[in-house]
């Protein structure tokens, strides 16, 4: 511990005499995980966009609550049934000084959804769009059926300029050769593993940060990164341990910031194959896959001790869930809850599904990913084995878990029978964990992308392919909530634990402003 | 050699009953020091508890359905919710009794440590003693591979391979016992050369018994000496490093932890105050590598001819 403050004591040292006496303000922000690279469309991944979002605008912009506003479009509407127009802002200009036009956008909407060896595309939010320029500052969007979310959809994709972007490849943004933006701050440095950093853009087009120059450190392990705090290595951290909260709070050199997130941490069990791979009777032997009853999904959702888990593994900085989205979100069902912890009631039902004896269960999860998630999988695994559900558990560092879980079996089927995963809503509401968790898998029409345990269900495909056609707020709500109630209250497609609560960790005097989307961001923080 | 008879008298003299024999001379010579005695009183209570870890335990660590989360983190001396268990030692973040974890945890790493010291001792054996029997080529080729072998930090070749073969405890004793074996080699080499020269080793050579006779029934038991000291050593060396794997994540499931693990769940929690979830795992390894270590210095000081007293 003492060696590795010593070591980054010194980097810092290092890294502020390459500063110089630069008397401007300067930030550094402990990241949890690092971002997989500097290019805005290659993977879509919350670290990525956090980061990216300092160097490029997207037409739409979400504020910390995930609320819509104006971006690099100024207004947006409906013009018909299936056509958005966006206007856009005039005398925005690159990094590079060249002024931004509806010829950026269109090259953005070309290159976002197929960058070369891109592990999660963009192509989600941009499949089925077509982009007309209209003039120089005016383009509308075209779809074949109604499209509602189309300013949530746009919000997701990152615009480039297309000078820069004209056949650039990854490595080329990662060198900052194309990194060139509209965003609040320019690309200074990129030196993977070790630190990122940018300055600010001072012809910025809205409101300039206090910042001038960032620096971002990934910090991976927990303790270390509290510790760099503490020592004064960095000014702010994200993912604060949660048993670390409550000392830290006590601090007087600190301040701490908390937030609910988007992000559910839910079950997913194996519903598509007759015989799971890591489902086996209690003597070892082969048995029919007992996860494609709905009823044994139900005992095991009864099985598991919610309260448990928020107090005792997350220290109480966790919200139980019982649907796909915490309150105050669109598309929420009113009439689902948590749950109830009942062990009898779970037997009674496992028993009714003529699997009473129990089997042997195999819970996969990452240990890198979520808070707390190694933890969170063995606290499941207790649960489970005190019902008769003897369940061994493996996690796994999350580089190999995904690639593992999404399609690690024969035919590119996912591999496990029984997974912890979390999904944060990137559009900040309903549809997108219900088009890509439980509507039935169809690579073709880009649902059901993560549908690692293939749950299939016609009427809930149907009232989710409604509401994404539904212009109307209050009837796409309904069409919403009702194909929740029916994906989870009634299927239990998958089952939800709890959704994430944030906790970033700063120093004393910058205070940040927690987000739903749980990104870490320089413009979010500001001095007291 | 005045030095032995007069030895040899005075034990005489003070038990005319009984007989002197090489193992008398060799316990006698090894209680003589209080602290190797205090070693070996500790190494045996240690092995106690391994072997009899689940009888002893209050708990099993490893059974999921007595392990309750809603007993995590409880300080040193605090019931469990139900009141039927109160953990001496603590509890971990999954809500482990930690004594019950350290005595689980011994187990592994004493088995560990000692499985791999064995595999490893058996084939630095035979190739220390082929090189040094055969000489010539074979000597050159097999010393010139344990001195590349032994360039390389154990750790690192540890790690290679911890990645190469995927977790579990089968696959760190082959990790333990790849790094190991050279020191063996190197060691049972450097004695056999010695006694290879000697006459007895000619006399059967003369006798015309087999290469394997003689290696196996002349030579390797006057090598036998320097290997048991080596043994203890590096089986303690074995343990530290099977710990720091498991330290880094790479040993053992995390559902059934070794001392390594337990330290490196508890580290987690070192800046929240909870010191007790890795302090009480880091106790239990060091008391026995330090045991393990004092037995062995004991051993090589008494079995050592050149330190007669």
């Amino acid at each position: 511990m003492k060696i590795l403050k010593h070591v980054t004591t010194v980097v810092a040292a290092l890294l502020l005499a390459v500063a110089g006496a630069a008397s401007a303000k300067n930030l550094t922000i402990g990241l949890a995980s690092e971002p997989t690279a500097i290019d805005p469309h290659f993977h879509n991944l919350t670290p990525n966009n956090s980061l990216l979002g300092h160097l490029f605008n997207a037409l739409v912009l979400q504020d910390e609550n995930q609320n819509l506003i104006p971006g690099l479009a100024v207004s947006w509407r409906a013009i018909d049934d299936t056509t958005w127009e966006f206007k856009l802002r005039q005398g925005v200009k690159f990094h590079d000084g060249s002024p931004f036009t509806a010829d950026d956008v269109i090259f953005t909407f070309g290159r976002a959804p197929d960058v070369e060896g891109s592990p999660s595309s963009f192509g989600i939010y941009t499949k089925g769009k077509e982009v007309v320029k209209i003039d120089d500052h005016t383009i509308h969007i075209k779809t074949e059926r109604p499209y509602p979310l189309m300013p949530n959809d746009v919000s997701t994709i990152m615009i480039i300029s297309e000078e820069k972007g004209r056949g650039a490849k990854t490595p080329d943004y990662n060198s900052g050769k194309a990194a060139v933006g509209t965003g609040p701050f320019k690309f200074v440095e990129y030196v993977p593993g070790d630190r990122i950093v940018f300055e600010r853009n001072e012809s910025y087009w809205g409101s300039k940060p206090e910042w001038t120059r960032v620096t971002f450190k990934s910090i991976k392990s927990g303790p270390s990164r509290v510790a760099a705090l503490l020592a004064g290595d960095v000014d702010i951290i994200e993912q604060t341990p949660t048993v670390d909260i409550e000392r830290l709070k006590k601090d007087p050199k600190l301040s701490l910031s908390q937030g609910i997130s988007n992000r559910v941490i839910y079950l997913h069990m194996d519903q598509f194959r007759e015989e799971s791979p890591f489902v086996k009777a209690k003597d070892g032997g082969k048995m029919k896959n007992p996860l494609l009853d709905a009823r044994v999904r139900r005992a095991i959702s009864k099985a598991v001790h919610r309260d448990a888990i928020v107090d005792r593994v997350m220290e109480g900085i966790a919200v139980k869930a019982g649907q796909l989205l915490p309150e105050g979100f669109f598309g929420r069902s009113p009439k689902l809850s948590p749950e109830p912890y009942d062990p009898a009631g779970a037997k009674a039902l496992l028993a009714e599904a003529g699997v009473g004896d129990g089997f042997k269960l195999t819970i996969h999860g990452p240990n890198d990913r979520y808070i707390n998630d190694a933890k969170i999988a063995e606290a499941v695994g207790q649960m489970l084995t005190r019902i008769g559900i003897d369940t061994e558990v493996v996690t796994m560092p999350r580089s190999v878990y995904f690639k593992r879980a999404s399609r690690g079996a024969e035919g590119g089927q996912p591999e496990f029978s029984f997974i912890l995963v979390g999904w944060g809503s990137g559009t900040g509401e309903a549809s997108s964990p219900l088009k890509s968790l439980l509507h039935t898998y169809d690579k073709e029409r880009g649902f059901g992308p993560s549908n690692r345990g293939r749950h299939s269900d016609p009427e809930v495909d149907r009232l989710i392919e409604d509401a994404l056609a539904t212009v109307n707020d209050a009837k796409r709500q309904d069409l919403l909530a009702k194909a929740t109630e029916l994906a989870i209250g009634r299927n239990q497609g998958i089952i939800p634990l709890h959704y994430q609560v944030n906790t970033w960790a700063a120093k004393k005097g910058i205070k940040y402003r927690a987000r739903t989307d749980e990104r870490t961001v320089a413009y979010g923080v500001y001095t007291e | 050699m005045s030095a032995t008879t007069d030895h040899l008298a005075a034990s005489a003299l003070s038990s005319q009953a009984r007989v002197e024999t090489p193992f008398r001379r060799f316990v006698s010579d090894f209680f003589e020091s209080k602290v190797a005695t205090g070693a070996c009183v500790m190494l045996s209570v240690i092995i106690f508890i391994a072997l009899f870890a689940p009888l002893i335990s209050p708990q099993n660590p490893y059974d999921l359905a007595v392990v309750d989360v809603m007993n995590a983190r409880l300080e040193p001396g605090e019931q469990s919710w139900s009141g039927d268990l109160t953990f001496v030692l603590g509890s971990d973040g999954a809500g482990r009794d930690m004594l019950s974890a350290i005595f689980y945890g011994l187990r592994i790493s004493l088995s560990v440590g000692v499985m791999s010291g064995i595999i490893a001792m058996i084939i630095g054996m035979v190739v220390g003693l082929m090189a040094a029997y055969f000489g010539g080529r074979t000597d050159t080729v097999i010393m010139r591979i344990v001195d590349l072998q032994l360039s390389f930090p154990a750790i690192l070749i540890a790690l290679v391979l911890i990645a190469i073969l995927g977790k579990g405890v089968d696959k760190v004793i082959i990790a333990l016992v790849t790094v190991q074996w050279a020191y063996y080699a190197r060691t049972v080499r450097g004695s056999a050369l010695v006694e290879r020269r000697k006459e007895y080793i000619e006399a059967a050579t003369c006798l015309a018994l087999s290469h394997r006779r003689i290696v196996f029934r002349h030579l390797l038991p006057n090598c036998l000496p320097p290997m048991i000291v080596v043994g203890t050593l590096q089986t303690a060396h074995a343990i530290s490093l099977e710990a720091t794997l498991s330290f880094l994540g790479l040993g053992l499931p995390q559902t059934e932890p070794s001392l390594g693990l337990l330290i490196a769940n508890g580290f987690e929690y070192m800046l929240s105050g909870k010191y007790w979830i890795s302090f009480f795992p880091g106790i239990a390894l060091l008391v026995t590598i330090v045991t393990i270590n004092l037995v062995g210095d004991q051993l090589r000081d008494v079995l050592n001819p050149r330190l007669e007293r």
